[in-house]
């Protein structure tokens, strides 16, 4: 079984993050099925995937830069460098790199006789004509634009080096390169229209994009010149499959109704009562793969009352009883966090003393806050003004477990004289609620490579909206020491000053009572047994089915 | 009662002076119903537009990748200067409006496409969907109709119960109910959509459920009025079976009514299809309207709409014709 360990070790590395994943890689049958039947991979067939996220509007990471496009794009498009399960950095497009002494130029020395599918070999001129396309302002980029930001310029030093040269140094650069919306296309293809190449974008990958339905499928042909795997993958050479027929299936019962009938052969976005279900199928398995960057968490805002008061802010966390809820709700599918960033982050800090559910505390802490009065409704007043807690919901990014779950921390810290005002809505609605400055509370997920995420969602700098509304500083955290301790981290490249410095930084957050950590960026994937060779590369876990064959 | 000569002139010239009046009334019947449809239309579009720019969000978001976007300063205003977003709304509706004269229903934020191409895509789908739902619905009804009029007090009562619960059923319950049944449990039927007739199965009968319920409903009441009345009395007199009886006379009667409410089903079987595109995954311009509603993506929304509304009054104004068809009494009188 030269293949099918890929899954287990994969498994093994989360469940090494926290006993849950222990539990689940145990319920899961899939040692027990007949998957091991062939030593050698079978050649051929053709997969069905369904994912439940939305149909990308366009194919091409570059163009916006969402996690739906990253899901797909991981199929046909490479970047320069990958990440291994260690979190460590390693050669993909790229095969090493070099950074200056100042670290402020960076170059890269690309990977020889590699062709885009049409024909288009990589060179140094496609990775800078890649650059220019994210950071042009009519490709409507905004992933990959913001990771570029400290890219000043890139130059040609040989056809197969590139050079990046940057306004700052940045420790984050080679981990937001790992981001398949900083994929390399073909430049050829990048100077077609806009629409054409959202259509049919063109790369390197192991698969090529063959035809787009809208509403329906995706069909991906196997790339038969393929040269290119990342330094961790399984195999050389073309992918195993000859086809993928990728679905859009938003609903969820819709969904895994289909993967256990056959109809397809593996579901993203399982939700926690179908995955117990698949726990009890014997024809299934289950890949979990939380998505890096922040932990799913309630963001306080703290600038505006009630929690521009500490005291309320802690209050709050104090009278949130999250674990009773997440066990209840989430069947032992998602493991409570106690940090800002994900669990797949090595640098990531937890501090669950912080956050126990102590409701005498919360009273306390709110007497001492002066809402020392409660109104007819049993709910806390101060001078008059009822402790209103608005908590804007996206339908649309919060799962219904996670929905339930808010409700159960609304029904708990009502005990203690809260009034949380959960509303739920869509995403324009959500994010223009945001933009007004609408809300008290807030969970916003967010996805990134590395503790640089920090950066964005808590530099004081985020709190001031992009000309889009959109900021996301949401805790509105504004403390200088904490702005020059992210903004040290992200430049240093000493690995021992570097997490000193997150887990400062993260200390910080957590101390100050700014969020309310509930657990990883849930990312389950479920798949039939004879479906083998399946992972999900380490960088934004998005599943890469170069390695995956057919057993059947 | 004798017929003179004299009576037969006057009967003649009586029904000349009628066809006449019948053909004027054809004429002024159809002009009424196309400055009706021109009327709705223009009052669907003009709804929709104020409508999805009044909720919160940013349509230039929609273009620039969905909502929440980092797009920059320079890309945001690039989208809204070359979609005209950065006019005054009253100046934006105008040049919609007129844009629509030409038409030209313009380019779709979300799927960079023409908002045309886009709909021809889906709508076929969702056509499909709807006339094979409206046939068995009717079917349902008919059957149910006939077999509780004609099997006593008790059918009566069960016919009744069964048309009340299934036109109370909401489709997403009904949708998740028959997977869990056929698909998971007896593993008879797809869940979703899948190449030939049997990927229909499911979500037609989740719409012609709901609504055969409504038929049935008027169907019934009707067919029982049909039948204890004087011409089926006289047609059962004359030797006519009671199949007969129920074909040829008592039916056309019952159909009367459910054929008015069709128009109105139709409409009812587009707003179902957004239900049901979306938990079947099914294309269609049910699933698409959902998604551009929730990207603020108002070219799609308007066009989507105004092919809705033009359908609508299409099988409304079909659905009066046929009226006639089956009871010329219509055509006499005026309307």
């Amino acid at each position: 079984m030269p293949v099918r360990p890929v899954i287990r070790s994969t498994i093994i590395a989360f469940a090494t993050a926290g006993a849950l994943a222990l539990s689940l890689a145990a319920c899961t049958p899939q040692s027990s099925t007949g998957a091991g039947s062939s030593d050698s991979p079978v050649r051929g067939g053709t997969l069905t995937y369904a994912s439940g996220d939305a149909e990308p509007t366009c194919l091409d990471p570059h163009v916006g830069g969402n996690y739906p496009q990253a899901l797909v794009a991981t199929q046909y498009l490479e970047e320069l460098v990958s990440k291994n399960t260690k979190g460590q950095i390693i050669p993909w497009l790229a095969t090493k790199w070099t950074e200056s002494k100042d670290g402020l130029s960076w170059d890269f020395t690309l990977r020889d006789g590699v062709k885009f599918t049409d024909g288009t070999p990589l060179d140094a001129a496609a990775v800078k004509a890649n650059v220019a396309h994210i950071q042009d302002p009519a490709t409507g980029s905004s992933t990959g634009y913001l990771a570029l930001g400290k890219v000043a310029s890139t130059e040609i030093v040989s056809p197969r080096v590139i050079r990046f040269t940057l306004s700052q140094p940045d420790s984050a650069l080679l981990e937001s390169l790992t981001q398949p919306w900083l994929a390399i296309e073909s430049p050829a293809a990048l100077k077609r229209s806009k629409d054409v190449n959202c259509a049919h974008p063109v790369g390197t990958g192991p698969f090529i994009v063959k035809q787009w339905k809208k509403q329906d499928s995706i069909t991906l042909v196997r790339n038969a010149g393929y040269t290119s795997p990342p330094a961790d993958a399984a195999h050389h050479g073309p992918a195993y499959l000859s086809k993928i027929v990728w679905r859009f299936i938003p609903d969820s019962a819709t969904r895994y109704a289909a993967l256990k009938a056959g109809e397809v052969d593996v579901i993203d976005n399982a939700q926690p009562d179908t995955i117990v279900a698949a726990h009890k199928t014997k024809s299934l398995t289950e890949l979990n793969a939380p998505r890096p960057g922040a932990s799913n968490r309630i963001e306080l805002n703290s600038g505006k009352a009630p929690f521009n008061d500490e005291k309320v802010r802690e209050a709050f966390i104090r009278a949130a009883d999250v674990n009773d809820g997440i066990k209840t709700l989430f069947f032992g599918t998602a493991k409570r966090s106690y940090s800002a960033l994900s669990s797949v982050e090595p640098l990531g800090y937890s501090e669950p003393g912080l956050f126990g559910y102590e409701p005498k505390k919360a009273n306390e802490l709110l007497d001492a806050a002066g809402y020392t009065t409660r109104d007819a409704d049993g709910y806390r007043t101060k001078d008059g003004t009822r402790l209103t807690v608005v908590f804007p919901v996206s339908t649309n990014q919060s799962i219904p477990a996670e929905q339930s779950l808010f409700e159960q921390i609304q029904a708990t810290t009502k005990k203690v004289g809260f009034d949380v005002k959960l509303e739920p809505m869509d995403l324009s609605s959500w994010y223009a609620a945001l933009a007004k400055n609408d809300y008290d509370a807030v969970s916003a997920p967010y996805t990134k490579v590395g503790p640089d995420v920090l950066r964005i969602l808590y530099d004081s700098a985020s709190i001031t909206p992009a000309p889009s509304g959109y900021f996301a500083n949401l805790a509105q955290v504004d403390i200088p020491s904490l702005d020059a301790t992210l903004e040290k981290a992200a430049q240093v490249s000493d690995v021992a000053e570097r997490s000193a410095l997150y887990e400062t930084a993260q200390k910080t957050i957590l101390e100050g009572y700014y969020i309310l950590p509930l657990y990883d960026q849930q990312n389950h994937y479920l798949l039939r047994n004879d479906v083998v060779g399946l992972r999900a590369l380490p960088s934004v876990s998005t599943p890469l089915f170069y390695d995956t064959w057919l057993d059947r | 009662m004798t017929l003179g000569p004299g009576t037969e002139v006057e009967a003649a010239l009586e029904s000349a002076a009628s066809t006449r009046r019948s053909g004027r009334g054809a004429v002024r019947w159809l002009s009424t119903r196309l400055a009706g449809l021109l009327f709705v239309l223009w009052a669907a579009a003009t709804l929709t537009f104020f409508a999805i720019r009044l909720i919160p969000g940013d349509p230039a978001q929609a273009i620039l990748g969905g909502p929440g976007s980092q797009a920059s300063a320079a890309a945001l205003a690039q989208a809204r200067a070359e979609y005209g977003l950065d006019q005054p709304l009253i100046l934006q509706y105008l040049g919609q409006l007129g844009r629509y004269v030409t038409g030209d229903f313009g380019t779709s934020y979300s799927l960079h496409e023409s908002v045309v191409q886009a709909i021809g895509q889906q709508l076929g789908g969702t056509l499909v969907l709807a006339v094979a739902s409206l046939a068995v619905a009717w079917v349902l009804a008919l059957a149910v109709a006939v077999f509780s009029v004609r099997a006593g007090r008790a059918a009566w009562a069960v016919g009744n119960g069964l048309e009340i619960v299934s036109a109370a059923v909401p489709h997403f319950w009904l949708a998740t109910v028959l997977i869990l049944l056929f698909s998971s449990t007896l593993g008879w039927l797809p869940a979703i959509n899948v190449p030939g007739p049997v990927g229909l199965v499911l979500p037609v009968v989740t719409l012609a459920v709901p609504l055969a319920g409504f038929l049935g409903q008027v169907m019934r009441e009707s067919l029982l009025n049909a039948l204890h009345s004087p011409f089926v009395l006289s047609a059962r007199a004359r030797g006519e079976s009671e199949v007969g009886v129920l074909v040829r006379h008592a039916l056309r009667h019952a159909a009367l009514p459910a054929i008015s409410l069709s128009g109105w089903a139709f409409g009812s079987l587009v707003s179902g299809a957004v239900v049901v595109e979306t938990i079947f995954a099914r294309p269609g311009i049910g699933r698409t309207l959902l998604r551009a509603v929730q990207e603020r993506d108002v070219p799609l929304v308007s066009g989507i709409v105004l092919v809705v509304a033009l359908a609508y009054c299409l099988v409304t104004v079909a659905s009066e014709v046929l009226d006639r068809v089956a009871d010329p009494r219509l055509a006499e009188s005026p309307r």
